[in-house]
Order: C-alpha cells, then sequence, then structure tokens
C-alpha cells in the first residue's frame, strides 16, 4: 500500500511511475511527482520502481517562472 | 557603522487622508532637482482605467516624460506604486510594488514588481504612488513617514554606497526603536557604472533581527536612481490590519483570504515546497526537461545541474519564516545565514545572502557554466549588495564568456581576463568591476545589446553571429528559461511589452510538456490571457505565486486547468471585498488590456511598440552552431522529416541548420499575426482604434499616436 496525496493507494510489486498514473484520470497534468522526499520529472517516468509504503506526491507544475 | 551626516533639506507637511476601499485617492510627487513637494489628487477615472499599482505608474510617467525622454535626462520619473489591495494581511502575496521608468537599457518604458513592505508603507502613509523626477548633484535621501506626516528631504554625506549597509544603518536611523516599521529602497556602486542596476526593498525580518530585502530587478530602474543622487527613499509606517485598507466588506476579505491561505498551508508541503526551498525547485526539473540554460542558452541540460538544485539549497537556507509581505503563507523568500565571501569587501565576513532564487541560479550558474552553489551564493550577495540585476549580469557574461570561447573576443579585450565557461572567479571578478566601474566587467555591465555594437565597432566580431546568440530583444536581456522547443513561450517572450521576462507569460509547460495549445489560434488565446491575468497582479499589489504555484487538488478535474480558476474567482471576490467594485474573472482581464494596451502605446511614443520590436535572437529560437545542432540532432532530425516534410537525406550540420531556421522563423512570424489579431492590433503589433475605444484608452495623445503610425478608425 502507498499514499497518493495522503489517500491510500493500491500497491504491486515492480509498479513503475508510469504505471501508477496510467490508473489515475487526468494523469497527463503531472509533470512531476515526489516520492518520499525524491523528485521525479516526467522524462524520467519509466524507469524509477515505487517503493512500497510510499508517500506520493502529484505535483501538478503548471506553472514556473 | 559608518560615520555619516544627514540633514534636511525640505520638510513637507501633509495630513494623511484616510484610506477608502483600498485607495488613499492621492499620489505623492517629488522634484528632487529644486526639492518640490507636492500631492495629486486620484480621479475616479483614473481609478477606473489605470485600477492602481503599474496602471498608476504609468499614468504618471506618461505624463512625466515626452517621446524624445532619455533615461537620464531629469524628467524620467520613476514611480513606485502597490495597488489597492497591496497591503492587506491576510491574503498571501498582497505586499507587491511595481516600480516603472524609462529604461537605460531599452530606452522605452520598464517594469519590475518587487516584495518588501515599502509599497504598502507608502500607501498607509497616504500615497497610492510615489512619482520622483529631477536630478541633484548631493547624494539626497527621501523620507516618508506616515506616522508623523511629513516627507522630507536629507542631504547627506559618509553613508555607504552599497545596500547591504546602507539599508541596516537607515532603518536603524529611522526606526525610533522600532525597525519594522521602516523599509527603504536603495541601490549600490553597481547601478551607477552600469545599464542594469536594481533597486532593493526591505522587510524586517523580526526573527533574526535585520533588515533583508527584494529587487526591483530588471531594466536598469538602479541606474535612475542612481543618476538622479537619489541614495535612499525611506516609508515609515506602523501597525497593518485587515482593516487599514478600510475594504469594503472585510468579512468576504477575511473569508477568501483564509480560504486562500489555508489552501497555502496545506498545498505547498505537498507540491512545490516553495516555503521551504523558494523557486530553486525548479533547476532539476528544468534541467530534466531540457529548459535550463546553459552555456549561454545553447543548451537545456547538464550533468552537473543537481549540485546547485533544490536538495543543495534545503540544506544551505536559514530554516525560518521567509514572508516579504506580513502573513503570506507561501513565504518563499528564503536567505542565506553566515555565509563567508572568499572575495570583494566583504571577503572573510559573514553576511547574511537573500537568496538565491531559480533566477540567479540559472543566471549566474548554469548559464556560466558554474555548478557551484557557494559562488552562486557570493554573485547573488554582491549583485544585490552593489544595486544589480543578477538576470541581466548572469545573461550578459554567459554572452561574453560565449564569445571569449569562440575567440570574437580575447585577453587582449578583458584585460588579460579569461572568461571561459566555468571560471567563477572571473564571473565574481566581473561583477566586483561593474562596481568599481572599471575594466571589462563595465564593458559587461552596459548589456548584451551595447556589447555586440562595441564588439563588432572596436574588436572586429561578426555582428551576425553576435545577433543570433546576444540574448536580447528590446534591449533587455532574457530572463533564464530555455524556449528553443516551445514557440508559445518564443511569443512570450518576444511579444511581451517591456522585453523577455517571464512575468508576463510562462507557457513553457503548458506547450511544451502538456500540449495544451496546439494550433496558433491557441497559442494566441494563451498569449493573450495569460499576459493580461498576470498583468492584473502588477495593478493590484498581489504577488502571483499564490495564483497557480500551489494548485487546489480539484484543479484537473476544472474545465480549464491551465488558469486555476478557481483562485481567479477568489481573486475577483478579493478585489470586490476590498474596493466595493463588484467584478468577475473575465471583469479582471478587462481591467488588465487597458494598461497593457496603454503600455504598448507607450512603447510606441517612445519610437518603439512595432512588430520589428518583438524580434528575437533565433538562439531564442533554434540551434544557432552545429554542436548546438548536434547535441539533440535525433530531435532536430525528426522534425525537419515529421514536421516540416523535408527531405534531409546527405545534408550537412549546416544545411539542415538553414533548414530548420527557416521553418521556425516562419512559425514565429505567424505567431506573431495570430497574437496581434487575437490582442486586436494591426498587423504592424499597433492597438486599432477600435481597441482603444472599446478599453476606454482613446485619450487624444493616444488617438495622434495612432494617426501619426497609420492607424485610423
Amino acid at each position: 500500500m502507498i499514499k497518493i496525496n495522503g489517500k491510500e493507494h493500491f500497491w504491486y510489486e515492480g509498479m513503475t511511475i508510469k504505471d501508477l498514473l496510467k490508473n489515475l484520470n487526468n494523469s497527463h497534468l503531472y509533470a512531476m511527482v515526489r516520492i518520499n522526499e525524491k523528485h521525479i520529472s516526467m522524462p524520467y517516468f519509466e524507469k524509477p520502481l515505487v517503493p512500497d509504503n510510499s508517500e506520493v506526491f502529484l505535483i501538478p507544475m503548471i506553472a514556473g517562472g | 557603522m559608518a560615520e555619516y551626516k544627514m540633514e534636511s533639506l525640505k520638510t513637507f507637511n501633509y495630513d494623511r487622508p484616510v484610506i477608502e476601499k483600498g485607495y488613499t485617492n492621492q499620489t505623492l510627487c517629488i522634484d528632487i532637482s529644486d526639492g518640490v513637494i507636492s500631492i495629486k489628487p486620484v480621479t475616479e477615472k483614473m481609478k477606473n482605467v489605470f485600477i492602481g499599482g503599474k496602471g498608476f505608474d504609468l499614468w504618471l510617467l506618461w505624463n512625466a516624460v515626452h517621446g524624445t525622454t532619455k533615461w537620464n535626462d531629469p524628467e524620467n520619473a520613476i514611480c513606485i506604486a502597490s495597488g489597492p489591495m497591496g497591503g492587506t494581511p491576510v491574503y498571501p502575496g498582497s505586499g507587491k510594488s511595481i516600480v516603472t521608468t524609462i529604461s537605460p537599457l531599452t530606452g522605452s518604458v520598464i517594469d519590475s514588481n518587487v516584495g518588501g513592505y515599502f509599497g504598502p508603507y507608502l500607501k498607509f502613509s497616504g500615497f497610492d504612488a510615489l512619482e520622483v523626477t529631477g536630478k541633484t548633484s548631493k547624494d539626497v535621501v527621501i523620507f516618508i513617514d506616515g506616522i508623523d506626516e511629513k516627507v522630507q528631504i536629507f542631504t547627506t554625506s559618509g553613508l555607504p554606497d552599497d545596500s547591504y549597509t546602507l539599508s541596516a544603518i537607515l532603518t536603524e536611523h529611522f526606526a525610533k526603536g522600532k525597525p519594522r516599521n521602516i523599509s527603504v529602497v536603495s541601490t549600490g556602486a553597481g547601478a551607477k557604472n552600469t545599464r542594469m542596476g536594481c533597486l532593493n526593498f526591505t522587510w524586517y525580518d523580526l526573527k533574526r533581527k535585520r533588515a533583508r530585502y527584494k529587487q526591483a530587478g530588471r531594466g536598469g530602474i538602479g541606474g535612475v536612481f542612481a543618476d538622479k543622487g537619489i541614495k535612499a527613499i525611506v516609508a515609515r509606517w506602523d501597525t497593518v490590519t485587515t482593516k487599514t485598507n478600510n475594504p469594503a466588506n472585510a468579512n468576504i476579505l477575511k473569508e477568501v483570504g483564509r480560504k486562500h491561505s489555508k489552501e497555502v498551508v496545506e498545498l505547498d508541503p505537498k507540491q512545490n515546497q516553495m516555503s521551504q526551498i523558494g523557486t530553486t525547485h525548479l533547476v532539476s526539473i528544468m534541467n530534466d526537461f531540457d529548459l535550463l540554460p546553459t552555456h549561454n542558452f545553447q543548451y537545456g541540460r547538464h550533468a552537473e545541474a543537481d549540485n546547485i538544485g533544490q536538495e543543495v539549497f534545503r540544506r544551505i537556507f536559514d530554516p525560518g519564516y521567509d514572508g516579504c509581505w506580513m502573513g503570506c503563507t507561501l513565504a518563499c523568500s528564503h536567505g542565506v545565514k553566515d555565509f563567508v565571501p572568499l572575495t570583494g569587501p566583504y571577503k572573510g565576513t559573514k553576511v547574511f545572502v537573500d537568496g538565491p532564487e531559480y533566477e540567479t541560479i540559472a543566471g549566474c550558474g548554469s548559464n556560466l557554466g558554474i555548478f557551484d552553489p557557494h559562488t552562486i551564493i557570493e554573485m547573488n550577495f554582491y549583485c544585490d549588495t552593489y544595486g544589480l540585476d543578477t538576470i541581466s549580469v548572469g545573461t550578459s557574461t554567459a554572452f561574453a564568456m560565449e564569445c571569449f570561447e569562440m575567440g570574437l573576443i580575447n585577453e587582449t579585450h578583458t584585460h588579460g581576463m579569461n572568461l571561459s565557461f566555468g571560471n567563477r572567479l572571473a564571473a565574481l571578478e566581473v561583477v566586483h568591476q561593474m562596481a568599481r566601474g572599471e575594466g571589462f566587467g563595465q564593458i559587461i555591465g552596459s548589456g548584451v545589446r551595447q556589447m555586440k555594437i562595441i564588439f563588432s565597432r572596436d574588436y572586429g566580431a561578426d555582428p551576425d553571429l553576435m545577433q543570433d546568440i546576444g540574448m536580447e530583444a528590446k534591449g533587455l536581456e532574457f530572463s533564464e528559461y530555455m524556449t528553443k522547443e516551445s514557440l508559445a513561450q518564443q511569443g512570450g517572450y518576444g511579444l511581451a511589452l517591456k522585453g523577455p521576462q517571464h512575468d508576463e507569460a510562462w507557457l513553457i509547460f503548458l506547450d511544451m510538456v502538456h500540449n495544451f495549445m496546439p494550433t496558433f489560434e491557441q497559442k494566441a488565446e494563451a498569449l493573450h490571457w495569460f499576459p493580461m491575468f498576470r498583468t492584473w497582479f502588477g495593478l493590484c499589489g498581489l504577488c502571483k505565486l499564490p495564483w497557480n504555484d500551489v494548485v487546489p487538488e480539484d484543479n484537473k478535474d476544472m474545465p480549464e486547468p491551465a488558469k486555476v480558476m478557481k483562485h481567479v474567482e477568489w481573486y475577483a471576490d478579493y478585489y470586490s471585498a476590498v474596493t466595493g467594485r463588484q467584478t468577475t474573472p473575465d471583469g479582471l482581464i478587462r481591467m488588465s488590456e487597458a494598461v497593457y494596451n496603454f503600455q504598448r502605446i507607450f512603447n510606441l511614443k517612445m519610437g518603439f511598440g512595432q512588430r520589428e520590436h518583438d524580434n528575437i535572437p533565433y538562439r531564442a529560437v533554434g540551434p544557432v552552431k552545429a554542436v548546438e545542432y548536434e547535441s539533440r540532432a535525433e530531435r532536430y532530425d525528426k522534425q525537419l522529416v515529421e514536421k516540416h516534410n523535408a527531405d534531409i537525406t546527405g545534408k550537412t550540420t549546416e544545411e539542415k541548420i538553414v533548414l530548420l531556421r527557416e521553418f521556425r522563423e516562419t512559425l514565429y512570424e505567424k505567431l506573431k499575426d495570430a497574437v496581434y489579431k487575437r490582442r486586436g492590433w494591426t498587423n504592424n503589433g499597433i492597438p486599432t482604434v477600435e481597441t482603444v475605444t472599446r478599453l476606454g484608452i482613446d485619450f487624444p495623445e493616444v488617438l495622434e499616436l495612432l494617426r501619426v503610425h497609420g492607424v485610423e478608425g
């Protein structure tokens, strides 16, 4: 089990960020995620695995400057 | 503390008006040539058309200058204003000031927004805006004392030239034991000797017991300030509460302020964490998306970028509350405690550094090939202390470094300085030379546009090549984002009224990452709505960060998530609650449209403001050199084939660069057409008579300007 933006969410072995976002509506809005204290950007969503018991935050990143 | 003297030259007593719904209904005018201090009324029409803040500044400046006025003419005015909501402590980000003047870099109107207490204190002292004209050979300090209801001009001697110590001295001098009552506006020695001087606006940090500062950085306003002979402008005010602005409906104000504050407190820690790390989170993000400028905007990524990213600054920043206005829950103005510079007049001394923010990290770091956080912090400290804009310093030095590495200039020209990318000591020495007004640093301090002229005229450098790689438009240096892969952001920079600063439109992610605007019409719509809404913050005394750097969790379900409409609606409620003028989200856009178009016409008055002035260097559009192209050859080759249907078989890199350039420059011109049409401008980029009439800015002088430029009803 992991938490996404504070809400519990199922987890499975080998889950990548891309997998995780696939199950969410409007996942294209998230250019960044923070897993525990580590930020990962969209170009790197395919490789890193989401560890069990992670705190995941979805960061919209529509602004910047 | 330095030995100094201050002698009163002029004292002007006044009766402080009661603030009505966010307005004092008067402005303060000071001509320092002869020490004349006066008060002008703010009319209802002025409020209706210009709203406040930048709008009031522009109107005052418009009436102060002629089309032939130069930045260092006495008639040039420095105008500072907050806005009707400025100084509200219950709504996050409500302490901004906007400064306008005729810029030494662009020759036209510049505007720069800044935090700190000055704008609100000026208003609470009785003035919606301040206009300073004239010049003096003496060093003067202007003191606006809202508590004792007097304005004083002092002649001074012995005060230090640098903002860091000057701010501390003047805060103590005028505080009468309450330093939080004081805000100081000042600049430094660098502003006297360059065209990229900034202004520092202080806010008093009660916990750390020191004057902190924020910068009105862009366009060389500090140079105008120094040229006028102004050492500092100081405002004094007392306690601030929600009632100080005398809002039309305090209950609604408190309610909407509570909602937005609560959301920032709850969501910022989950999202960008700006209350902990400021804007430093952008470094790694920009790097990951190939958008972090490195080596004078040649590339968007560097293997060492993480050395200057958020995780490093999270450890370096001094923890604690860092709000540049009272009650702001975003509180992103972080700083570094007990920093010890390795160079310059503060070498070996512990100092407090305000910053760095993303722009400084990218401008004085990655874009110079510097990936050492301590050098960036030292550059940040000295730029602030000397009164220099870190963005223009960074982008100008980056240009000089590329010219040096390409052999367009050499050590004969740089007085023996090796200006290779990554040379940290050289970068710091450039800043010190700017402050001393000597050496090659002073040439860099004249800005990219001037350097292109000097390098070509005096050193024989290729002017066409420098035009392509010199990152300025309208005379202003680019701020720190790569735009090669975002046509909308090329427009965001190129079509910005004052020059390429991202505060008008930051569309890179919406365009490039989220693909929200695939068509020209959609890009044009974005380049209408976003600049208008961002302009509105500057009219009202507000910071834009709480709008879209903290995003509601249900935003993704909204019809237009890019606009964060829930917050836009709160801002409409906020405006209505303070001013008593009921408005809607569309009403906010209409307010900005009038001021925005007026500023475009102001550019026209100053000899700019037409299509040709919206051109940008090709480095902002695509790869100039073979090494740039080849570093992303797969991307560019694919675009040539799939997007432009080009046959690149057997073509050399140079031939492919020419092809790509032709396609991309054509797209940029088409974008101009679409944006001008959407904004109600002619194909030459001038507002039509119909547009200015619709917006209520059809003043006789405006219509005459349009007529002279061939635009008639």
